[in-house]
This record gives C-alpha cells, sequence and structure tokens, in this order.
C-alpha cells in the first residue's frame, strides 16, 4: 500500500462552470460563439464567462492583470475559503504557490506584441511585460494571500495540472512547505485559438452548433483550478482525496512505470485527465485497461469541460463531484504515442 | 554519515556562453578578466546598448517536429556538453527527467506581425515559428535531442528560474521520479525581452557595474547551463566522477512588490538561511557567494540588505561578486550559469572578482572581490538568485567530499 501524502481540503476554480469555491455542482455547459475578436463566421469555445473579481474576492485589483492572473486570485481564494483556512493564523513563510500552465500569459504577452506592431520595439508600453511573465499568476497569489514559500511555476507538454501536483506534494513530503495551493490553467487568446485552428486541431462543434463529439479534434478551453494541499492529518478537516504519488514522461514506458508506481495498489477507478491532447479519451481508456484491465470504472473527462494542458485538475474537481465509489482512483492522461501522466489518489 | 541515496550530486556540466561551448572555455575567459559585454545596435531598430551573444551556435534542424528556437537550440547544445562521457543509449541517460528553465523560450521566433491578424502570420510561415513558443517546449527540445524520456519539466520563477529547476529536480530525485535529472535553463537574446527591459528603463547603456555606487542597471546577455544530476548512490553504482555536492536548497517569496524586491532583502535572506539549515552548515562556512548581482539600484541594495542580515555574525566578511558583470543577465539561464561559477569556485579553489567595481556600496558583512582573482581553498560556496514576482532561490555546492545526507 502507498502511504498517503497529501490531502486536498481545498477547491476553487474558474472555469466555464464560473468561479466556485469546492466541487461543482451538476450542471450542462455548451461551447459559447466567441466575440472578444473578429472571425470568419462561427467560432466556439468553453468560455469563462466575464464577470468581476472583486465581486467574488472583495477588495481584489485586477484591472492591469491578465485575465490568468486574475482568475488565480480568484482561484486561489475560493480554493483557501474552501479549505477552511485563516491564513492569518498559519506561518506564511510555509506556504508554497504551484501554479501549472501551457502558455502563461498570453493575453499581456500578445498586447505587448501589439505595443511593439504600432509603436516598434523602441517605442512598447512598459507595463504588459512584466506582467506577461508566466509566472506572474503565481506572483500575485504570493502577494494577495502574503505567503512567503517556494513559488514555482511548471509548464509541461499537456500534463502541466499533474506536474504542478506532484512538485506541490513533493515540496511538503522533503519540509519545503506546511500547505501548497497548487493551481493550473491558461487562457484562450484569439492568437492561441488560431494556432489551433491553423493546426487543424479543432473539433467541428467549434465551427457549427453540434454537440461536442469524442475523438475528431478538440474544443478549447479556459480557466483556472486551484487545490489546497496539505500534510494528512495536519488539520482535523474533511478531505476531497489523499493524493499518494505521481508520474509523468511525454515519451516514456507508460505501462512499466505506472505498475511501478502503483505496487500493490490496486485502483478500482480510473479518472480521465483528458489533458491537452485531442482524442485522450480512448487512448486513456487502453492504457488504463493495460494497468488494471477491466476491472475499475472509468470516469470519463467530461467534454464540457474542454481541453488545455491545464486541465486535467479541472477534470479531478468534476470527477470528485461526481461522487465516485470510494477507494483508490489513477488519474490518468496519454498524450501522443508515449506521454502520460498517472496520480495515484485515495478517495474517501 | 553519508546517506548515498538522500545525498544530490552534479557529475555533468555543460555551458555556452558568450566565451563559446564548455566549461573551460567559460573558466578560461573569466579568469583572463574578459568581458563579454559589448555594444550592440542590430537586434531591433533603434536600440543602442551593451549586449552578450554567442557566436558559432550550429544550427541544429529538427527533422521530427517544430522548428527549433534559438533557445532550443542553445539549450541542446548546452546539454549535449553535459553529458558528453555518457552513452546516449544508456539506460541512466534513457530514463533521465529534463527540467529546464527559460523566460524567453520561443518568442524569439515570433515578431509583432502576429498581434495583428494571427491566422495571417501563421500562413506566412508563422505555425512552425508558434510551436516552439509554450516555456515547455526547451525541455522536450532536449529530451527528443538526447533520446532521454523522464519526466520533462518547464520552470518559470523569472530570473531565479533555472536555480529553480536544479533545486526541483533535487526534489524529483530525493523522490525517485528519475534516475538522473538534466536541471538548468536557456534563454536567447531577443527584441520582446531586450525592449521590455528598456521599457522599464532597467538597462545600463554601457557594461553593467554590480554592486557600484555608480552603476545604472543591467545588461542582458544569453546562454544556456545544464548539470547533470543524480544521487550519490546512482553515480557510484556507475562510476561517475562526482564534480560537486549539492549541499543544500531553497527557494521563497518576498510577497512584497511584483516587480521590485523586498527593500531589506527579508525574502533573500530567509532563502539562503533555509539552504543553510538544509545543508546543515552555518555562515561562517560559506567561503563564497556568486550573487545575482544585477547592478539594478534596487536589486543590489536588497542584495546587500540580505547579506547583513545572513551573515552579520560571522567573524570576517563572506567574499561575494557578481559574475554578471562578465557576461550580462542571462535570465532563465543565469541561475544555472552562476551554480556552475559557485562549482568552479569549490573545484578549483578560484573566486572570480566583480569587474568594473571601484566604489562598493558599503556593506560591513560581504567582501565584495574585486581587482584580481583570488586563488584559495572553499569548501562550500553558494549561488543565489532572484527575479520579478518577488522569487528566490539559493542553492550551496561542496566538493566531492559528501559530509551527510538529509534524512
Amino acid at each position: 500500500m502507498t502511504p498517503n501524502l497529501a490531502a486536498i481540503t481545498g477547491i476553487g476554480s474558474v472555469s466555464p462552470y464560473g468561479p466556485l469555491a469546492g466541487l461543482i455542482p451538476p450542471c450542462a455547459v455548451e461551447p459559447e460563439a466567441i466575440t472578444a475578436w473578429p472571425t470568419s463566421g462561427l467560432r466556439r469555445a468553453f468560455l469563462v464567462k466575464p464577470f468581476r473579481p472583486a465581486s467574488v474576492v472583495p477588495g481584489l485589483k485586477t484591472r492591469r492583470l491578465d485575465r490568468l492572473s486574475a482568475w488565480a486570485l480568484v482561484a486561489s481564494s475560493l480554493a483557501i475559503q474552501d479549505a477552511g483556512i485563516d491564513l492569518s493564523q498559519e506561518d506564511r513563510s510555509r506556504v508554497a504557490v504551484v501554479f501549472g500552465t501551457g502558455l502563461g500569459c498570453a493575453e499581456l504577452t500578445e498586447a505587448f506584441f501589439h505595443s511593439a506592431a504600432a509603436h516598434g520595439w523602441s517605442g512598447t508600453d512598459p507595463s504588459p511585460f512584466p506582467e506577461g511573465l508566466a509566472n506572474a499568476p503565481a506572483s500575485h497569489v504570493a502577494l494577495w494571500h502574503e505567503v512567503r514559500g517556494p513559488n514555482i511555476t511548471v509548464g509541461c507538454k499537456t500534463f502541466s495540472g499533474e506536474s504542478a501536483l506532484i512538485q506541490a506534494a513533493s515540496l511538503l513530503r522533503h519540509g519545503q512547505a506546511d500547505l501548497a495551493i497548487v493551481l493550473a490553467g491558461d487562457t484562450l487568446t484569439r492568437a492561441v485559438y488560431e494556432w489551433y485552428e491553423a493546426a487543424g486541431l479543432l473539433s467541428p462543434a467549434c465551427y457549427n452548433s453540434e454537440p461536442v463529439t469524442d475523438g475528431s479534434g478538440f474544443v478549447p478551453s479556459e480557466g483556472v483550478a486551484a487545490l489546497v494541499l496539505e500534510p494528512n492529518g495536519r488539520r482535523k478537516v474533511r478531505a476531497y482525496a489523499h493524493f499518494s504519488s505521481g508520474r509523468w514522461s511525454v515519451d516514456g514506458e507508460a505501462v512499466e512505470t505506472i505498475r511501478q508506481m502503483l505496487g500493490s495498489s490496486v485502483p478500482n477507478v480510473t479518472i480521465c485527465a483528458g489533458n491537452g491532447a485531442p482524442c485522450a479519451t480512448s487512448s486513456t481508456s487502453a492504457l488504463a485497461g493495460k494497468i488494471s484491465g477491466t476491472s475499475a470504472g472509468m470516469v470519463r473527462a467530461p467534454a464540457a469541460a474542454g481541453l488545455t494542458d491545464t486541465s486535467a485538475l479541472l477534470h479531478l474537481i468534476l470527477a470528485l463531484s461526481s461522487q465516485p465509489p470510494s477507494g483508490q482512483a489513477l488519474l490518468l492522461g496519454t498524450s501522443g504515442e508515449n506521454g502520460f501522466a498517472a496520480l495515484l489518489l485515495d478517495l474517501p | 554519515m553519508t546517506d548515498s541515496r538522500k545525498t544530490i550530486v552534479v557529475t555533468g556540466i555543460g555551458v555556452v556562453s558568450p566565451y563559446g561551448i564548455g566549461v573551460d572555455c567559460l573558466q578560461a575567459g573569466m579568469l583572463s578578466g574578459k568581458c563579454c559585454l559589448a555594444p550592440t545596435k542590430d537586434l531591433y531598430p533603434g536600440f543602442v546598448g551593451s549586449t552578450a551573444q554567442v557566436s558559432g551556435l550550429p544550427p541544429l534542424q529538427n527533422e521530427f517536429g517544430p522548428r527549433y528556437s534559438r533557445s532550443d537550440r542553445l539549450a541542446m547544445v548546452a546539454a549535449r556538453d553535459a553529458v558528453w562521457n555518457l552513452d546516449y543509449e544508456s539506460t541512466a541517460l534513457r530514463g533521465s527527467g529534463v527540467f529546464m528553465a527559460s523566460t524567453v523560450a520561443g518568442l524569439s521566433e515570433i515578431d509583432p506581425g502576429i498581434a495583428e491578424d494571427p491566422a495571417a502570420w501563421y500562413r506566412r510561415g508563422g505555425l512552425a515559428r508558434a510551436a516552439s513558443y509554450p516555456p515547455a517546449r526547451v525541455a522536450d527540445a532536449v529530451g527528443e535531442y538526447l533520446g532521454v524520456r523522464g519526466p520533462r519539466c518547464a520552470i518559470s520563477a523569472a530570473c531565479a528560474s533555472s536555480a529553480a529547476a536544479i533545486a526541483l529536480a533535487a526534489n524529483m530525485l530525493l523522490d525517485g521520479a528519475a534516475s538522473m535529472v538534466l536541471a538548468g535553463g536557456s534563454d536567447a537574446l531577443c527584441p520582446f525581452t531586450l525592449s521590455g527591459f528598456n521599457s522599464l528603463q532597467a538597462l545600463d547603456p554601457d557594461p553593467c557595474r554590480p554592486f557600484d555606487r555608480n552603476r545604472k542597471g543591467l545588461n542582458l546577455g544569453e546562454g544556456a547551463a545544464v548539470l547533470v544530476l543524480e544521487t550519490l548512490e546512482r553515480a557510484e553504482a556507475r562510476n561517475a566522477n562526482v564534480l560537486a555536492v549539492l549541499r543544500g536548497w531553497a527557494m521563497t517569496n518576498d510577497a512584497f512588490h511584483s516587480t521590485a524586491p523586498h527593500t531589506q532583502g527579508k525574502g533573500l535572506a530567509d532563502c539562503m538561511r533555509l539552504a543553510m539549515e538544509m545543508a546543515e552548515v552555518s555562515g561562517d562556512d560559506i567561503g563564497y557567494v556568486n550573487a545575482h548581482g544585477t547592478g539594478t539600484s534596487l536589486n543590489d541594495v536588497a542584495e546587500t540588505n540580505a547579506y547583513e542580515t545572513v551573515f552579520h555574525e560571522r567573524k570576517r566578511p563572506v567574499p561575494v561578486s557578481s559574475t554578471k558583470s562578465y557576461f550580462g543577465h542571462c535570465l532563465g539561464a543565469a541561475g544555472a550559469l552562476e551554480a556552475i561559477i559557485a562549482i568552479i569556485a569549490v573545484r578549483c579553489g578560484v573566486l572570480l572578482p566583480t569587474l568594473r567595481l571601484t566604489d562598493p556600496i558599503e556593506s560591513p558583512s560581504a567582501d565584495w572581490l574585486r581587482g584580481k582573482v583570488l586563488c584559495h581553498e572553499v569548501p562550500l560556496a553558494m549561488s543565489v538568485s532572484a527575479g520579478f514576482g518577488g522569487s528566490n532561490a539559493a542553492l550551496i555546492f561542496g566538493n566531492g567530499q559528501c559530509r551527510s545526507g538529509r534524512s
């Protein structure tokens, strides 16, 4: 049996389901027509509906920030609230922030390019430059919550969310933090969407009002998911799940590595992480079959959640929201021919 | 008693710097006192300043996937240099992880045309260029190039990124997530970052003067540095040459301001203390500090205050220098490059001075190295990094004699 390392005690998210603390109530979401930039015909994606961050987290000022930073601030605040943590009672130098992102602050990076296009490189606007750095969201989370522990932003092709969770757990395991705020997210901008389109990655459902189906491209999404992770037994509170161990690789021996990680553990549930890869669900099912046979139940990544490199944490929240059976769960994602990420969790 | 499973050692070093390819080139160039910072005018119209550029980088075409950015190519050459003595087909290398930092990554491949009409820009050949944009691409490029198949990750902590990459790689090794990790950073000079720092009025048009009262800002450089990290147990099992021991590491955040450091350097001081706690050493044991030392007004004062906090009880001031005075600030590569200079200090007993430091900031606890190279034994050296967003990282290296592992 793999020992439980850390408990997930708080959840927050800013997603197409809205800004929410805790689990996400059952609700259908559909792709929406993109209106933020001119498109040649209908273009759809799972979008975060505009909202005022200060209406969710009083006092929050986000006017000059990338939406990714603003959402990270809201999601982290909701997760901390959900965990019932009063940070004024914590040693803030022992609170870590680990943020996973595939593309970082794309919105303000594009704004800086706009500025260069308009005024030349010699006349760029300084304000988007530092706010466009990939680590800006994690830094703002530290600044807002006044937490001074390790502050790290990680990016990993299709597995940024899983990698963030694994590395946050590692900081706790090695005594480098007592508490970790783990986040993962991306924003959808015109340059990002049109890149997916030019690469031929989008689902037909992006171009018409048909329902989203698996296996024919993907429908992009955006948002930030946040978890509060703390060592087991640190507080007597309910835990949504306990994290035991995790592995990822973009080109590894998936079955062998995951079996090694599981040891004698036999997960009874496989949660499909979805990730950024189109058609990921079928390849994940195939890998799950090789590892657990057909005995484990499968919680599929809801298509309605959309996909990005960082959607695994949102999919985990959605899976937990669907009230899966208690026992051991394997959160599994695949990418390309040999890429995989696997997290072993205990569900209460 | 050394616990070889919990002792992290450095068994390979790879560098691409404005001095050329390889650590010998870097060491010889710096020992000669050569400054690589030179007037630059061609990076974009209207830019006038000093930068340090890498010349003679091999083209390295990608036959299998996206185009390689300049940051990718710098990283690939440095990684190849780091593993030159390893069999590429060996299980140890194939199972390795790759933790690479970059702040620029593929931004060097993108031009302002993307902002006006992305679809048209992609049709004009931008699609392949944009594929190198995600920060994770640098680690993937290294992994693909060397056939390394373990976990890959990009680390972003602004200018502390590659020091953080080394720290996180050490954590992963302790977790048993990989047999070996190639950890470091890579950043290319490009108009985006030059223009950004220029717009913030952070650049000194002349070669920078870290820790000098008359400092006027930083210079940007480019390069890549990669360390091969593994546990001592693994290194001994394959009879590897241990170049240094990573005795302690720590990461903190100032939580003070989005771009300015804490005025008293509190977060940086905490970071140094935590690294020393992990290494089980005191301030008196540190023989050399390779400073972050950018040459900006705010950084150098904050950093000096941090040294005062951490080292004020020392019997003698701690020797400190900023090697950014030789080749500028290499951003995402800086922490790893400077870690290598700290390793040179413990391996070879050479302490490099800060160039152009004629009127240093007053600091009772720092012995600002200037003028000439010092040669004496240095059992432990610390490399200190900081960055936008309040990120801090500290790494402590010892020579190959392992004294204790962590419990």
